[in-house]
């Protein structure tokens, strides 16, 4: 019943109904990066290249089109060869505004081995260091130091140290809008508007299809990012053997090292929940502070934006701090079991395993400190303030734990 | 299994409305296929583990072509409706042009027998043309007393709902919760990180 399609993406013909490129982050550094650096022959020039400095993000949103399907995303290669003047860092700087980095770099895993890194940015309006955040965020993918020195010779002279090479050559780039949940959701289901705008909010959030990408590695829980920030390490083990998970989780464990201090520990806490979940106004730091000591306000809007995840988060650490319903709660709720990022793993100690299992009736708190066991605590009573507003519909299934 | 000759990173990733435009509309006048990919599984109620092999599986989640039916009824459970309808609206820019293009129903997978069923993870999403003649706003579908058209086509998507993705296809492109946290810190000069 199946026929060929042939497609060309760039000519005349068309990428079929139903189609579009969606490219694990494996596929773009594996096959399409691989052989842009190798010069290889790509079967179809899906991916342009692009000079950085000369569009802007919404100019490359019309050159990376493909096909004439809706996109959310494009893609594009990008060689990373000018510098600022002053230093090694790339020039990412457009007509109208430039590209800067935030967070850490990812790593990129296939089948358990470590293939790359990915770096995000941010598009900012105008000139640093007075430049306006926009919504344009744009992941750039480049393969590991050692597999470019392999593959690509001519690079091999001008390479001095690792540090350097991270700043040549080819990149694969991902541009897209950071999105409103909120609104979006909002806007799309307009006979919906009626009802309990933070139960339809997060209902459809929770109906969206799961993620098919199930090898990206960094698609942590929240619950589990934040534990990590606060200091237990949850782990997923089941991706990898014990070596590459304790290294990985070494890594990302550095990273919160790294972080600078906040004033207080109670910042560290609002500051998490308030920029995950807030709609807030770009640069609108006084949302943030807006939110300490109104549970409510944090809890409404992080319906708003947070998908199931986030939910079972908030189910999992109402559990967590509920010792006497969750064996009811578990029995009705069996998908609980299978929360891998809820599992410890073998790198924490044994009273972490415990805390984050719905039976776990023992809230051990001992290995988290005082101040943020206070922090944790402020946090989920937030959350769990308010799941007992959500009883009317069968996924809704939080307000059976009676809390 | 969207067996086809497109370059690596091409899925089936179809929108709501161009399951409904380009394939059940298609399905329902009779008009040929292009390209001709979800299956008819409308002769025999699969479990929802069963569709492997059998529907079109893209990122784990199967589609196929069903007949609009009162009770879908398993040989081990039964969708259960969610009384939730969402219209599909046309995309057209002009807001005063968008029409439904067509209606989306939500199911749960239940075990068993009703009312006594477990409730499983599995989610149907059931596409189907706007119901003719009937205004869509007046959409107040009483519970057991659903529109009985056997002649109809709809759409299936099923999909096991998982804990540990982070909630959606529309999320690939989305920033991580950490992401989203260096970018709201990046807002205070001071702390602001290193590239």
């Amino acid at each position: 019943m199946r026929e060929k399609m042939n497609i060309s993406v760039n000519g005349e013909s068309r990428v079929p109904p139903g189609f579009r490129f969606h490219p694990t982050e494996e596929e773009l550094l594996q096959y399409y990066l691989r052989k842009k650096v190798a010069n290889d022959q790509i079967d179809l020039d899906v991916i342009l290249e692009v000079d950085l400095n000369k569009l802007e993000p919404w100019d490359i949103q019309e050159r990376c089109k493909i096909g004439t399907t809706p996109q959310n995303d494009w893609y594009f290669f990008s060689h990373k060869d000018k510098k600022y003047p002053t230093g090694t860092r790339t020039n990412r700087a457009t007509a109208s505004g430039f590209w800067k980095a935030t967070g850490r770099d990812k790593v990129i895993y296939s089948s358990s081995k470590r293939i790359g890194m990915r770096k995000t940015l941010v598009f900012y309006k105008g000139r640093a260091p007075h430049g306006q955040k926009s919504d344009w965020i744009m992941h750039e993918y480049r393969l590991d130091d050692n597999t470019i020195l392999i593959n690509n010779d001519t690079h091999v002279t001008r390479v001095r140290s690792g540090d350097f090479i991270q700043e040549e050559g080819w990149v694969v780039c991902r541009i897209f809008k950071k999105k409103n949940h909120l609104i979006k959701s909002l806007d799309s289901s307009p006979i919906n508007k009626s009802n309990n705008m933070a139960l339809e909010t997060h209902t459809s959030n929770m109906l969206d299809s799961p993620s098919d990408h199930d090898h990206d590695h960094d698609d942590q829980g929240a619950l589990e990012q934040i534990f990590q920030f606060i200091g237990g390490k949850p782990q997923d083990i089941s991706n990898n053997d014990i070596n590459t998970t304790k290294s990985s989780n070494q890594q990302q464990y550095d990273r919160f090292l790294k972080l600078p201090n906040l004033e207080s520990p109670n910042n560290n806490i609002n500051l998490l929940v308030g920029s995950y979940y807030q709609t807030m106004p770009e640069n609108d730091i006084a949302s943030i502070t807006k939110t300490e000591g109104d549970p409510d306000s944090v809890y409404n809007s992080a319906v708003g934006l947070s998908g199931l995840n986030d939910w079972a988060t908030f189910e999992t650490m109402a559990s967590i701090f509920s010792p006497s319903s969750s064996t009811d709660h578990h029995h009705h709720h069996h998908d609980l079991d299978h929360l891998p990022q809820l599992k410890s793993s073998s790198s924490t100690s044994s009273s972490g395993d415990r805390i984050y299992h719905p039976n776990g009736g023992t809230s051990t708190l001992d290995n988290y400190g005082g101040s943020n066991e206070i922090d944790l605590w402020s946090f989920t009573r937030s959350s769990s303030s308010a799941t007992g507003s959500f009883g009317i519909d069968p996924l809704c299934h939080v307000s059976d734990s009676g809390i | 299994m969207a067996d086809n000759n497109l370059p690596p990173g091409f899925r089936f990733y179809p929108t709501d409305e161009e399951l409904v435009v380009h394939f059940l509309h298609r399905k329902d006048g009779f008009l040929p296929f292009h390209p001709d990919v979800i299956p008819d599984l409308d002769v025999y109620p699969y479990n929802p583990w069963e569709l492997e092999g059998k529907a079109l599986c893209e990122g784990s989640k199967w589609y196929y072509y069903s007949r609009k039916m009162q009770n879908r009824v398993t040989e081990s459970g039964y969708w259960q409706a969610m009384e939730m309808d969402e219209p599909i609206m046309s995309s057209s820019s002009s807001s005063s042009s968008r029409k439904i293009l067509g209606m989306k129903n939500y199911y749960v997978f239940y075990l068993g027998e009703p009312p006594a069923g477990v409730w499983t993870s599995w989610i149907m999403h059931e596409y189907r043309l706007p119901d003719s003649g009937s205004t869509s706003k007046s959409s107040s579908r009483k519970r057991g007393h659903p529109k009985l058209d056997y002649s109809k086509w709809v759409i299936c998507k099923v999909y096991e709902q998982k804990n540990d993705d982070d909630g959606g296809d529309e999320n690939d492109t989305e920033l991580s919760c950490l992401d989203e946290v260096f970018l709201s810190m990046d807002d205070f000069d001071e702390i602001s990180l290193p590239n």
